[in-house]
């Protein structure tokens, strides 16, 4: 592979579930409507006797091992140089076989018949900005940048962090790019109300209550 | 849900149009070849996964409004459809080359049927394998049970379609293959055993899959699919033609002086129970494909 490695790092001790990322990523790629490149799951979450609440933004890990590029029988989905995962919709005939394979069911069908995804802002950051979701983020809780550059600022803090950063299923064997600050805690604590899936309020107007 | 009841038949088109082909090769390599029924096997077999394929091509959407990037399909050979691409590919050449010569020449190379029967192996094995090379998601999908769980019962499905014709057009022909008597009995027995590992193994899924495994064997075994497996594939698909398939065994048993396929051939009741046994197994192989396709829940289903 290259000498480039793309990620993220998102501290959960600071996200305050606010969504600006997610309604920034839908102005920045323009999803379309019902889907997401990326959202923040909130519940109510007990600690100690306290009831706090949990934050836990998701997108696509842009794995190091990723199924998604496995399984894709014509080639369309695909690692770039800088390390991430990158769907080529010129190759891509909709067989879904990703979007199956993915652990982390990131992926999502348009409307033309072909699939996509967060690209971690790949359009933004071949011109050096960082991701819509990690230049909005109002508490930088997303961190972004190239993991096998030691005196990046991600890596750094990885560093730092230790044991502490994880990623999401580990253990799917995906070796995702994203991890997160303070995941132990969040998935550990007992569970109080049902999970908000932040950005999908949206209705149509003939399914809602008017 | 990311495939649907389309999927699911195309894997019961493929699984029983495999062993369809392979019961016809079979049948008619015996000292006494059973004709029409390696006729009808080699009929079923390529229609049947041709049939299949052509699902395929209608689901993917992006595919179908842009022919040529089928081309682009086997350029990733990680990738298990690929491989799957090529298996059902030259499966279909080698059936229909066979069939064309069975219809002008009235007999086929052995070697070539031989060749048939191998890809016809490899394209029921692949329905399974295409499955469990997403089973990192979706715990259901296992690598090491559900190919062989799709092979056995392709050729169950398989021989029940071509028995089911053979029963309508040379009812004779039926008890002269002696190898389908055993496998009514036997088949059912290894499936059904099969489905019981491949609920415990899912049940019994480690770490991050171990939520989304036992919700799924609870959507099977008693939640929303419950009806459907319980009744379609546990009582229609494999009871019933297991249980029918006793009966005609004491039958043929209780008429020795007689060969058993002239026995049941001409025992009108005899033969009803054979077409009922027959079209209760094809139910029970497209709920397999279906439930297995439309239970399965993804590890990140919160």
């Amino acid at each position: 592979m290259s000498d480039k490695r793309l990620g993220m790092l998102i501290d959960l001790s600071v996200c305050i579930g606010c969504n600006a990322c997610t309604v920034a990523c839908r102005q920045e790629n323009e999803t379309p409507l019902t889907k997401f490149n990326t959202w923040v799951e909130s519940w109510d979450a007990g600690i100690d006797g306290r009831v706090t609440r949990a934050n836990l933004p998701k997108l696509c890990n842009h794995c190091a091992n990723p199924a998604c590029v496995k399984v894709c029988p014509t080639g369309a989905s695909y690692q770039a140089e800088d390390g991430t995962v990158q769907v080529d919709p010129e190759r891509c005939i909709g067989c879904k076989y990703c979007m199956a394979a993915c652990p982390y069911q990131v992926r999502y069908q348009l409307e033309s018949g072909e699939v996509d995804k967060c690209t971690f802002c790949h359009h933004r950051t071949t011109e050096g900005l960082l991701p819509a979701c990690v230049s909005t983020c109002v508490t930088t809780s997303r961190m972004f940048g190239d993991l096998n550059d030691p005196d990046s600022d991600i890596s750094k803090k990885l560093a730092a962090a230790g044991d502490k950063a994880k990623g999401l299923m580990e253990d799917r064997g995906m070796e995702p790019r994203v991890y997160y600050i303070g995941l132990d805690e969040t998935l550990g604590a007992e569970q109080l109300s049902a999970v908000h899936k932040g950005g999908n309020v949206l209705r149509r107007r003939e399914e809602g209550n008017a | 849900m990311i495939w649907d009841a389309l999927i699911a038949c195309y894997l019961f088109l493929a699984g029983m149009g495999a062993g369809a082909f392979a019961l016809g090769a079979i049948a008619g390599w015996g000292k006494d070849p059973a004709l029409t029924m390696k006729k009808v096997g080699f009929i079923v077999g390529p229609v049947a996964v041709a049939v299949g394929t052509l699902l395929l091509v209608v689901d993917a959407h992006a595919g179908l409004q842009n022919p040529l990037r089928f081309f682009y399909l086997i350029t990733n050979l990680n990738s298990v459809m690929a491989w799957g691409v090529i298996i059902l590919s030259v499966f279909l050449v080698v059936a229909v080359i066979d069939l064309a010569l069975l219809l002008v020449k009235k007999e086929t190379p052995k070697w070539l049927d031989g060749i048939g029967v191998a890809l016809a192996l490899c394209v029921a094995a692949y329905t399974g394998v295409l499955l469990g090379d997403a089973g990192a998601a979706f715990p259901l999908w296992n690598m090491a049970v559900l190919p062989v769980l799709f092979v056995v019962s392709a050729a169950s499905t398989g021989i029940a379609v071509v028995a089911l014709a053979t029963h309508l057009l040379a009812p004779a022909e039926v008890g002269r293959v002696a190898l389908l008597k055993r496998a009514g009995l036997v088949l059912p027995l290894v499936e059904g055993a099969l489905v019981i590992v491949l609920l415990a193994v899912t049940a019994g899924a480690p770490g991050s899959a171990a939520a989304a495994g036992q919700a799924s064997v609870a959507a099977l075994v008693s939640g929303p699919y419950a009806v459907a497996f319980w009744l379609g594939f546990v009582v229609v698909g494999l009871a019933l033609p297991f249980a029918l398939e006793l009966v005609r065994a004491r039958k043929g048993a209780a008429a020795p002086e007689r060969s058993v396929g002239a026995d049941v051939a001409h025992d009108g009741s005899g033969k009803t129970l054979a077409l009922v046994g027959d079209a209760g197994v094809l139910v029970g192989g497209f709920m397999l494909r279906y439930l297995v396709v439309m239970a399965a829940l993804p590890v990140a289903f919160m």
